[in-house]
């Protein structure tokens, strides 16, 4: 163990040496890998097919043999016995105690079937998390989300009442209500995804609370990527007066990913998780860093549903850098930078929506909210950015139009129609936003 | 104490609380009650295999 252990949730696994942490990886692998094999008849009959089976992994090499699995797997699957889940299901039914589903936001949803275990594995993914950021039992935690069918910020309340926090649970509260809440509490922290927490600021004022006099001293961020984009977690940290931290898991997945408080790039959980990145076109595993990639995921402990080599779609690329915090855990640089299928060539250049957030979140004159909408006209494509200017700053609008465009050719290398709505107008969101709208695959 | 050590003793009280679970289910199977409560207890038993034995498995 090392010096700083208090920094820990589990200094023998967030400090472990590299190389045993690799042969962890391996071993918890095979279990997981032999568990799906055994248990599940969609995992068998997947590597069956394959003509894979637990023996034959033997190294981290191995690991690259096993077939891969996609949302769209998950969707088939759920046609199938046991209802809801399908076959993919490696438990009986009457173990299953918690029911989730994804978003839907590219298809259908994906049915999460999670045992008593699997939903305290869960929380204790999360107790990294919040541990790492710095959350203790001192905090008194305000969650302003909606507790329903989504996994959202579930197994963060669990993990903050597991670490001895004071959880207030804001469901079906709305936004004023949720402030007022705060500031009567005198909560320490909070928990929403980055859109909402600028549009919680955004109420605060509009009803006479300055939020940074609420003091909130943290905010956890998860469900898109803004608080690892530095403009957009320098804007949310200015408007709240306290730390902003980024955390990447989803439904099928897990909790996975999580930013310290040294603020720089997002550690993996690689005694939970094995993260591989793969390259887009030659389908290899990169190992360098700062080289972009879709990420292919397996969950070592979750057993109801396993998750073993998911194609996340994600773009993320491994850091250059190691933590001030010492943990081992690898980082990942930058957050989700996209998604594979987001990702996209306009006007033969690729872009990656991130890249128009940081660009539009640098911009003090500019409020929150923006769209970006993509269509062809003829064979030409065309690129919309929708903004609002915020009020008081109209008179500059010439100057702030031309600045933008600007550092929107440098950081995109494309040139944007800039349509300019009236402040309020353009949709808010409560929780994933979807500002990048690409309509020439309609 | 080494940290290998600590580890060590660790693991066999996980051992031993896995070990009693079972006994208190063999004991109280018809007690509901007693049954669901250590479904949870098993579950946080699991947990602290995540966090220490697992780590025996590297040493």
């Amino acid at each position: 163990m090392t010096k700083n252990s208090s920094i820990y949730w589990n200094p023998l696994l967030e400090t472990m040496d590299r190389e045993k942490l690799r042969s962890l990886q391996l071993k918890k692998f095979k279990r997981i890998f032999e568990w799906a094999y055994n248990n599940s008849p969609f995992y068998k009959k997947l590597y069956k097919d394959a003509g894979i089976e637990p023996g034959d992994i033997k190294t981290y090499e191995d690991i690259k043999r096993v077939p891969k699995i996609d949302k769209g797997m998950l969707r088939n699957t759920q046609s199938k016995e046991p209802f809801p889940y399908g076959d993919m299901l490696a438990v009986p039914l009457t173990e299953v105690t918690e029911f989730r589903q994804t978003s839907g936001t590219t298809g259908t949803p994906v049915y999460q079937a999670d045992t008593w275990q699997d939903w305290e594995w869960w929380s204790e993914c999360w107790a990294y998390i919040l541990y790492a950021q710095g959350y203790r039992d001192t905090d008194r935690l305000f969650l302003p989300f909606g507790y329903n069918i989504f996994v959202a910020f579930w197994a963060c309340h669990y993990a903050a009442e597991k670490l001895g926090c004071e959880v207030v649970p804001g469901g079906v509260l709305d936004t004023e209500a949720r402030i007022l809440k705060m500031q009567e509490l005198k909560c320490t922290a909070f928990a929403a995804t980055p859109t909402y927490v600028l549009g919680m600021a955004d109420t605060a004022m509009k009803i006479g609370i300055e939020p940074k006099s609420i003091g909130i001293k943290k905010i956890t961020c998860a469900g898109e990527p803004g608080a690892s984009i530095p403009a957009t977690r320098k804007r949310i940290e200015d408007a709240w007066g306290a730390k902003v931290y980024d955390h990447i898991g989803a439904t099928e997945i897990g909790a996975w990913s999580y930013m310290c408080t040294v603020q720089k790039g997002l550690h993996v959980n690689e005694a939970f998780f094995l993260v591989e990145i793969e390259d887009t076109e030659t389908g290899e595993i990169i190992e360098e860093p700062m080289k972009n990639g879709k990420m292919i995921i397996t969950a070592f402990d979750r057993y109801a549903k396993p998750c073993i080599r998911f194609d996340s779609k994600d773009v993320i690329r491994w850091a250059d850098y190691d933590c001030e915090c010492d943990r081992t855990f690898r980082c990942i640089d930058g957050g989700v930078i996209g998604r594979a299928d987001d990702i996209t060539k306009v006007k033969g250049v690729l872009l990656a929506p991130t890249a128009i957030e940081e660009v539009v979140r640098d911009f003090e004159e500019l409020s929150d909210e923006y769209e970006v909408i993509v269509t062809k006209k003829g064979d030409i494509d065309d690129i919309m950015l929708k903004i609002e200017i915020k009020p008081g700053c109209e008179s500059r609008k010439e100057d702030i139009l031309k600045r933008l465009k600007d550092q929107l050719r440098v950081k995109t290398n494309l040139g944007y129609k800039i349509e300019v709505h009236p402040f309020g107008s353009l949709p808010r969101y409560t929780l994933k936003a979807k500002r990048f709208k690409d309509l020439r695959k309609h | 104490m080494t940290v290998d050590d600590k580890i060590d003793k660790i693991d066999e009280k996980i051992k031993e609380i896995k070990k009693a679970v079972s006994e208190i289910e063999r004991l109280a199977s018809d007690i509901e009650a007693i049954k669901k409560n250590l479904v949870r207890l098993r579950a946080s038993v699991k947990m602290l295999e995540l966090n220490v034995s697992d780590v025996k498995m590297v040493m």
